[in-house]
């Protein structure tokens, strides 16, 4: 008996852990699934920063209502096992109550399904191929579709030169983004009575585009879309300036960061890229937001970052409905998720991407849209300069 | 006619990085008879090595970000000669990682008679720490090279021929003819100098040529300094025509670099040649809408070589007596 007792007492010590182990933790956990290493950090670095400093800021006025927040990253590289990897450490290990990732579409398509079936609210930071939100209820992205973006440049190109008249279109086959947004590119060419006059593939991890390159100046094209990523975008780009192309680009969602500067250097200058974010909106919330971030990084907020934050914030927004409704630390972490994955989608946003919402599906409803215009101050600094 | 003459241009000057590249992974083969998997990430610190040399920092990312080198600006920048030397220097720099490569993989392993897959594990190992290590200090970002690195010389001399164009790159003629003299120097040296010839004689039998008072430890580091050496200057070479495409960019060479030394047949100098000009000249000759498919295309060939020559293209029967 007298031995029963210390096994008793451990029993019931392990059952209140289990039971106060689905509860809610405080600071509040959030996940971040983000590319942390591999080609696609390129990106998620541009992500882990943006959500840094929405921690910082987040917490700096109070967190939830008074409870600070925790941001918990898991790396995902650049692959689906990566992102399945984190996703699932971040649902049962870190016990987060919802996550914003993972950095790539195709990710997406792998690691959104487990969230969904654990019911853990996800957030697309960046997933902006055809069908993410339809992935399952809990899914939802704070990314505008390529189908609502990729054909305002095209409509910018054209107000820049009446005279386009033959469209090269290369697009990365191995990114399921890329592919997605060059049918938006190809179709909205089409729709505005171009002639799509050769369309070429490649691979994100190419660096040697001479073949893809001779074939378009063989075209005499007066405008050629890019859909990849930055480093091969940005090469690409360079080698048609190199080889004595001297018409239009367009650059899709994926050219839309300054990593590309240092890729293609001057001849970057010129790329029309279709923006889901800009420095310039106009906002209160994007101007502050700009003016911090730039205090503290030295360069204005890349989209990445901005949508990375937005993420964070939009979590954040939720929770101190719901918080206000219980108290967090009351809640069960299950009951928690569901109900914040209900607010995510019921409630208006206002971020630095503009007012946002989402529909019944978790697909963004965002007012506001941008066409830049790269221009190079010289061959290492440049910016994106917002057409009207 | 004129996509014949670009196709060649084009895989002539891949395919010879692709041999110098795949040199380096024969040599170490040879020698000690296992593949050293951290080339790839040597290739890379060739690259890095050097652009820090000529742009003396990175800007972006990373912990070393906005660390400049040379604040007065760098004396490897604004000239031929000047690049060249800021190239070879980076290729010494990776010969030398080569040999501390050698240190801490291979040579406990040796040490303990381990299984030479182990050696592979390994290298393997080494190589993802040096290509995070990379990232940590220099960030994700791809950098090019300044467009001037070669002074005053056009980009690209661009031919009509027929009413099509044929385009031949600045950087493709120098990368072929850098390729070719180290290709040369280096059959100069294992094939007539009294060093090539101990080496030789370290890779037909190491206890043989230890009797005869040949160091082997000595031409094994010799060999892993000769590798990192080429390795490097692959590296240069590829990211000037390209760019340096990240910390990750040497994983692709490295598959490739493999490909090509089963192709050419293992341990053989002259078949990592021929098979990094074949494999070049074969993605070339992908035709341009379906290039996306050219590393299928490459493996594919090399399976059916291979199916043909198990020996690959120019190797050895291993002829066991029983």
């Amino acid at each position: 008996m007298r031995q029963a007792r210390p096994l008793l007492a451990l029993t019931a010590l392990a059952l209140t852990a289990a039971a106060t182990a689905d509860k809610v933790g405080t600071p509040v956990p959030i996940g971040i699934a983000v590319a942390q290493t591999s080609n696609t950090a390129l990106l998620g670095q541009e992500q882990v920063i943006g959500a840094r400093f929405a921690e910082k800021y987040i917490n700096a006025r109070g967190g939830i209502n008074g409870t600070p927040i925790r941001l918990v990253f898991q790396d995902t590289g650049g692959d689906e096992a990566g992102a399945i990897n984190a996703f699932q450490n971040l649902i049962t290990k870190d016990r987060v109550v919802g996550i914003v990732g993972p950095t790539l579409s195709q990710q997406a398509f792998s690691a959104d399904p487990i969230a969904d079936r654990a019911r853990v609210p996800v957030l697309g930071p960046s997933n902006t191929a055809k069908g993410i939100p339809q992935i399952g209820p809990y899914v939802a992205r704070v990314s505008a579709p390529v189908s609502v973006v990729a054909p305002n440049a095209v409509k910018q190109a054209l107000k820049l030169d009446p005279k386009i008249k033959r469209v090269a279109v290369l697009y990365a086959q191995n990114d399921a983004f890329s592919t997605s947004e060059t049918g938006t590119f190809q179709q909205t060419a089409k729709d505005q009575g171009l002639t799509v006059a050769t369309v070429q593939k490649f691979l994100t991890t190419d660096s040697d585009f001479t073949t893809q390159v001779t074939a378009v100046l063989n075209e005499n094209v007066d405008l050629v879309i890019v859909s990849g990523l930055a480093n091969d975008g940005g090469n690409l780009v360079k080698q048609l300036r190199q080889l004595g192309y001297k018409g239009s680009i367009i650059g899709g969602n994926g050219l839309n960061t300054s990593n590309m500067f240092p890729v293609c250097q001057q001849y970057c200058d010129g790329i029309i890229i279709a923006q889901a974010y800009s420095p310039a909106q106009p906002s209160a919330n994007n101007q502050l937001f700009v003016k911090e971030y730039t205090a503290q990084y030295k360069k204005a907020p890349p989209q990445f970052a901005a949508q990375a934050f937005t993420g964070v914030q939009v979590m954040v927004d939720a929770l101190k409905v719901l918080d206000h409704k219980k108290k967090l630390g009351d809640w069960e972490l299950a009951d928690l998720r569901t109900a914040l994955n209900t607010q995510i989608l019921a409630g208006k946003y206002n971020t630095p991407l503009g007012p946002i919402s989402f529909d019944k599906d978790g697909e963004l409803q965002q007012q506001s849209f941008y066409v830049a215009q790269i221009k190079m101050k010289d061959a290492k600094t440049g910016s994106f300069v917002f057409l009207k | 006619m004129t996509e014949l003459l670009q196709n060649l241009i084009n895989g002539l000057a891949i395919g010879s990085v692709y041999a110098i590249f795949a040199l380096g992974y024969t040599l170490v083969f040879s020698i000690l008879g296992i593949i050293n998997f951290a080339h790839g990430a040597v290739f890379t610190l060739g690259a890095y090595f050097t652009y820090t040399l000529v742009v003396g920092q990175f800007e972006n990312n990373g912990l070393i970000k906005g660390v400049n080198l040379f604040p007065a600006g760098s004396p490897f920048h604004g000239s031929a000669w000047a690049f060249a030397a800021a190239a070879v220097i980076g290729a010494l720099l990776s010969g030398v990682v080569a040999v501390i490569i050698e240190r801490l993989a291979f040579r406990p392993m040796r040490a303990r008679g381990a299984d030479p897959l182990l050696a592979l594990v390994s290298s393997l190992g080494v190589a993802l720490v040096i290509v995070n290590l990379i990232q940590i200090l220099v960030g994700a970002e791809s950098y090019s090279f300044p467009t001037d690195i070669y002074g005053d010389l056009k980009p690209a001399l661009i031919l009509h021929v027929g009413g099509k164009l044929v385009v031949v790159r600045t950087v493709q003629v120098i990368i072929f003819a850098v390729s070719m003299v180290l290709l040369l120097i280096l059959g100069y040296v294992i094939g007539r100098t009294r060093t090539g010839k101990a080496l030789r004689a370290v890779a037909e039998n190491p206890g043989t040529a230890s009797l005869l008072g040949i160091s082997v430890e000595r031409f094994i580091v010799i060999t892993f300094f000769l590798s990192g050496f080429l390795g490097g200057l692959a590296g240069t070479l590829v990211s000037t025509a390209f760019s340096v495409a990240g910390p990750y960019f040497g994983v692709a060479y490295g598959l490739k670099g493999l490909a090509v030394i089963v192709l050419g047949g293992l341990g053989s100098i002259p078949g990592a040649v021929v098979g990094g000009l074949v494999i070049g000249l074969a993605e070339a000759f992908v035709p341009a809408q379906y290039s996306a498919y050219k590393d299928a295309v490459a493996f594919a060939l090399l399976f059916v070589i291979l199916l043909l020559r198990p020996q690959g293209l120019l190797g050895r029967l291993q002829i066991q007596k029983v």
